[in-house]
């Protein structure tokens, strides 16, 4: 018992030496400092102001008129009506339209042919072509949404007037309606969509280059050596794991506040999360992200390894999730990989509870997930530390 | 003829450094290599199918049944729940099981039938971007095919001829034609994208490693006077292999986003590959004036390690620069990426004439400028003890 009691004794005390030590390092180091304390609220915030105006509105494009007709130019004004849309010129032919297009003056092109107006006065159904660059996708949804919502607001019309004309003593065929209804981010906004996997992609990817750059610093300063407790032989596994885990816990409790009680409303996401629930997700998530870099930390030796070798996978591991490019375009067991990592979990659970208000029993398998990653990870970092711990004593 | 012989000297002394520490080429080769793979594989697939959506049907007849199959059928979609009421469906949708529901109304068959107005509601959630476009497209196309179908029928039960009742359902038919990505096919689209992005993260990374580590173990001026003291020798002669290096691995990364992921190499294939190395070397520029101003290892890569990151999003690639605050706007100028990912738009989507792709050549090459505001920088840096031993 007494010494359980003693045991005990000397574990609370090495780890408070390893969670003041460890702090000490973090702030006396400005690479580190760079990242571990800085890099989130940075990159949330240029990323932020990036995608700032969420939408693109106003694409230019161009018009190519060849029926010249009150109708036609009915239609143009009602086109650059549109939000998305902005007429920027009306090139003469296609080969105009060609060079305006290669030099970035206009993304699409309507054409009207010479019988547009002919053709709705007898009658007869009238064909537009829409000529729409791909090669940047939210352009285009937004060509394609201003032209389609047009035309078909402009077939409306020219059927109401239609029927009007027949003098409505033949029943008019009621419209079956079809209406399309965004949830969550009901505009479609960029940053709404993006962020909350930024964010959370950002917390993981410099948890594990700093954390890495502190487990080199370790090896390169022999500290395994020099912390070792004067009654003891050598430095316990578990105070060392926890003491480290519970500093960085701590920054990124600063940290993450910052960015997601100032940063989040500053910019207007949606917060539709429940306190406890995004609190519990959030920090759940960091925990296993911290986890995985204490493991990870324990296979560098230099202090720059880390960022040297684990920057780039800060985009993979970004489209990994599956938020950017949807997890059903990619190969099932590429995405099964990714579910190791702690982002593929948090950031679906974080963008549930956040953006379309899920609660913590809705995102249970996330938690559960994350859970499992924190006991598979810190167990690995307890088992490599000691490892690293009895070389350095010997 | 001497400085030339120093260089090849430097040369020879920066392959043997290569040969003792293997991070180099792990960071020239091996995981430029392996990102590429990974994107490869990535986007092997390029196009979305099987996105689960729900459908609430209210009305059970058997109108309502075969909008159920026509929505079954699109290419993008499929039905995988039929939940008994909205908010089932939204639970679904929260706990992320599906990605839209549509909702077929009580009374559905019974009001077409009796001529009553109705409506068929498509809920889809717009949390994920990428998604949200293709597939509330999809639906709609499902949706309104089966709407016009039931409407021309209607109207051709009253008499109407044919031609004429086409005309009365879909008084302006919209033909689209989608240019240079018609397949709206991820892979071909941000594949030329991403790869380069990773490509100058690892380029900014070794560049800035190789000299700070010099810094870092004390051995710079060792490096200087292999070239005797003159620095643009003793930069050449460092950076030449490495600059050779990236070139080739630049070189497999276009054979693999052409070969590999299929893109389309619409235009001038010469202009993509002299673009391509005039990205690594800005990129090299770049990180010579990081370290040098810096001067400190871990500093150095820590701060262009984060400026090559945010390149991508100041390229265009996804949102628009042109939607940008203009102060942004003007701050996507300082990254050559954002010149690089015009061109490779132009030439491998687009078949761009070669003139139009001129001006962002230029501007690319004007980084390679830079390194001479540096070097005497770089020089005292090197020279002085108190810039040793830091990491």
């Amino acid at each position: 018992m007494k010494r359980l009691l003693r045991q005990l004794r000397s574990y609370w005390e090495q780890f408070l030496t390893i969670l003041c030590h460890e702090l000490r390092i973090i702030f006396t180091d400005a690479g580190v400092m760079l990242i571990l304390l800085f890099a989130l609220l940075i990159y949330s915030t240029i990323y932020a102001c990036a995608y700032a105006p969420e939408v693109v509105r106003r694409v230019p494009i161009g018009v190519i008129d060849q029926s010249h007709t009150a109708t036609s130019r009915r239609l143009i004004a009602q086109l650059d009506a549109s939000a998305n849309l902005a007429i920027a010129y009306e090139p003469s032919d296609m080969e105009e339209a060609k060079r305006l297009f290669y030099a970035r003056r206009i993304y699409g092109v309507v054409y009207i042919p010479a019988d547009y107006e002919a053709s709705l006065y007898a009658g007869e159904q009238a064909t537009l072509a829409l000529y729409a660059d791909a090669s940047y996708m939210l352009i285009y949804r937004q060509i394609f949404e201003g032209v389609a919502t047009t035309v078909s607001q402009t077939g409306g019309e020219i059927s109401l007037l239609r029927a009007l004309d027949a003098g409505l003593d033949t029943p008019l065929p009621a419209p079956i309606i079809y209406q399309n209804h965004t949830l969550f981010n009901p505009y479609l906004g960029y940053a709404t969509f993006l962020m909350p996997a930024v964010i959370l992609t950002v917390i993981q990817q410099t948890l594990l280059i700093g954390v890495g750059m502190i487990g080199g610093t370790w090896r390169e300063e022999r500290l395994y050596r020099v912390l070792r407790p004067k009654t003891r032989r050598r430095i316990s596994t578990l105070p060392l794991v926890v003491g480290r885990g519970v500093a960085y816990l701590l920054l990124y409790a600063l940290t993450g506040g910052i960015a997601l009680a100032i940063l989040y409303p500053l910019f207007g996401y949606p917060m539709k999360g429940a306190l406890g629930a995004v609190v519990c997700m959030v920090g759940l998530y960091t925990v296993a992200c911290i986890a995985l870099a204490l493991a990870l930390s324990t296979l560098f030796c230099r202090r720059e390894e880390s960022l040297l070798l684990l920057l780039w996978t800060s985009i993979p591991i970004l489209l990994l999730s599956g938020v950017s490019f949807p997890k059903e375009g990619m190969p099932d067991w590429l995405y099964r990989a990714g579910l190791l990592l702690p982002s593929s979990h948090g950031i679906e659970g974080f963008v549930r509870i956040q953006t379309m208000g899920a609660s913590l029993s809705e995102v249970f398998s996330e938690v559960k997930a994350l859970l499992l990653l924190t006991l598979l990870y810190g167990g690995l970092a307890c088992l490599s530390t000691h490892r690293i711990i009895r070389k350095e004593a010997s | 003829m001497a400085s030339l012989r120093d260089s090849w000297a430097v040369t020879q002394r920066e392959v043997e450094r290569w040969r003792r520490s293997p991070i180099y080429l792990v960071l020239m080769l091996l995981l430029p290599l392996l990102s590429f793979a990974f994107f490869a594989t990535l986007f092997h697939k390029g196009v979305a199918e099987g996105l689960p959506i729900a459908v609430v049907d209210e009305d059970h007849t058997s109108l309502s049944r075969s909008l159920v199959e026509m929505l079954s059928a699109t290419p993008l979609a499929e039905v995988v729940y039929e939940p008994t009421s909205v908010m089932e469906a939204k639970r679904l949708m929260r706990e992320g099981q599906i990605m839209a529901f549509v909702v077929v109304p009580d009374q559905f068959e019974a009001a077409i039938f009796a001529n009553r107005q109705t409506a068929i509601h498509n809920f889809i959630s717009g949390s994920n971007l990428s998604i949200n476009g293709l597939l509330a497209k999809d639906i709609q196309v499902a949706a309104m095919t089966f709407i016009a179908g039931v409407e021309f029928q209607r109207l051709t039960q009253e008499g109407l001829p044919e031609q004429m009742a086409l005309a009365e359902v879909m008084p302006i038919r919209l033909d689209t034609h989608t240019l240079f990505n018609p397949y709206l096919n991820y892979g071909y689209y941000l594949s030329p994208s991403f790869m380069p992005m990773m490509l100058l993260i690892f380029v900014v990374l070794a560049t800035i490693f190789s000299i700070g580590v010099e810094l870092k173990e004390g051995s710079a001026r060792e490096w200087l006077t292999t070239a005797r003291g003159n620095i643009e020798v003793a930069l050449a002669g460092k950076l030449l292999p490495q600059t050779l290096l990236f070139s080739l691995v630049a070189l497999v990364m276009l054979a693999v986003i052409s070969g590999v992921v299929a893109t389309p190499f619409q235009g001038s294939v010469g202009l993509i590959i002299v673009a391509t190395l005039l990205l690594v070397a800005s990129y090299q520029a770049i990180a010579i004036v990081i370290i040098a101003l810096v001067a400190n290892l871990r500093l150095s890569l820590s701060l262009g390690g984060g400026y090559s990151v945010l390149a991508f999003t100041f390229s265009g690639a996804t949102f628009p620069v042109m939607a940008m605050w203009k102060p942004l706007q003007w701050l996507s100028r300082l990254f050559p990426f954002t010149y690089y990912t015009e061109i490779s738009i132009d030439q491998l989507l687009r078949g761009t004439p070669a003139l139009y792709s001129l001006p962002y050549l230029a501007a690319m090459a004007l980084f390679l400028l830079l390194p001479l505001l540096a070097l005497r920088r770089l020089k005292r840096v090197c020279n002085q003890p108190k810039f040793w031993g830091k990491s």
